[in-house]
């Protein structure tokens, strides 16, 4: 019974993801990677090889923008990577706010890549809050189990 | 297509690519086919396991990279003589397919990948490998 309203949870809140635009649908294609019983875990992995990622190449572009002289190229490679390791997991808000970072970057706009960047950054923590309640969540399910 | 209807000898696959969320979304997708795989972090390394001597049957490669870009890597590929290899420019930019097939790609796959794709693409290397092996 306790497992049953734990998915039921787990369900409702993934909806509400994917209402709320944290996730699009190839997170669903993550999900059917998953459900095929071949690699359990599958999602949780690699979201959460997503977030190391993510955590990492935020902290060097916020260096790079540190720097006296910004190398924006090294800004740009950085930011194509985090948007692309974004939708390859679903992170819809986090990939749109890559998106946005796009024309500071090309205008060599250094405080508009600041701002740019604590927008990303926010879009980052709300999304890596939502998938720790996500796995909390599965695991307490698979502790009833 | 099923992964269970792929058969014969497994299809070595090797994938370029330097960010770790996708080098594993596309293992998990290449394992379900029995794939043997390896991974190169960038071009070169894929270069230098030619070099080695090593061979695949298959290549999955992502276009920016440190080092050595995708497209570079596989015309020095190409250039070694592996001609027969199945080469799969993968990129986030569809303007990027240029790129890859003039660089001597057989493929362009858009990024995020899709894994209803990459079966049939699986399919058609094994049943050319067992082919030409009878």
């Amino acid at each position: 019974m306790a497992a049953v309203a734990l998915k039921n949870q787990l369900n409702a809140h993934i909806a509400s993801m994917f209402a709320a635009g944290f996730l699009d649908k190839q997170f669903q294609e993550l999900q059917i990677l998953q459900d095929d019983g071949s690699s359990p875990g599958f999602v949780s992995e690699v979201v959460g090889l997503f977030i190391d990622d993510a955590e990492k190449i935020t902290g060097l572009i916020a260096g790079l923008l540190d720097q006296p002289v910004v190398d924006f190229d090294k800004v740009d490679a950085l930011v194509h990577q985090l948007k692309g390791s974004s939708a390859s997991v679903g992170a819809q808000r986090v990939k749109l706010s890559c998106e946005q970072f796009h024309s500071y970057y090309e205008a060599k706009n250094r405080d508009g890549c600041v701002m740019a960047l604590a927008l990303l950054r926010n879009e980052f923590y709300d999304s890596r809050s939502k998938f720790q309640t996500m796995f909390q969540l599965e695991q307490q399910i698979e502790a009833c189990s | 297509m099923t992964t269970s209807t792929v058969q014969g000898s497994p299809v070595k696959a090797l994938i370029v690519e330097d960010t770790p969320v996708h080098a594993f979304i596309l293992s998990t997708i290449l394992r379900k086919f029995h794939c043997e795989i390896t991974v190169a972090e960038n071009g070169n390394e894929a270069v230098q396991l030619f070099l080695e001597g090593k061979k695949f049957d298959i290549i999955f490669c992502d276009k920016e990279m440190p080092v050595m870009p995708g497209p570079e890597a596989i015309e020095k590929i190409r250039a070694l003589g592996e001609s027969h290899v199945k080469i799969v420019g993968v990129s986030a930019g569809y303007d990027l397919e240029q790129s890859f097939m003039s660089a001597g790609a057989d493929i362009f796959l858009p990024k995020p990948m899709k894994f209803d794709v990459v079966g049939p693409i699986i399919q058609e290397v094994m049943n050319k490998k067992n082919n030409s092996m009878v």
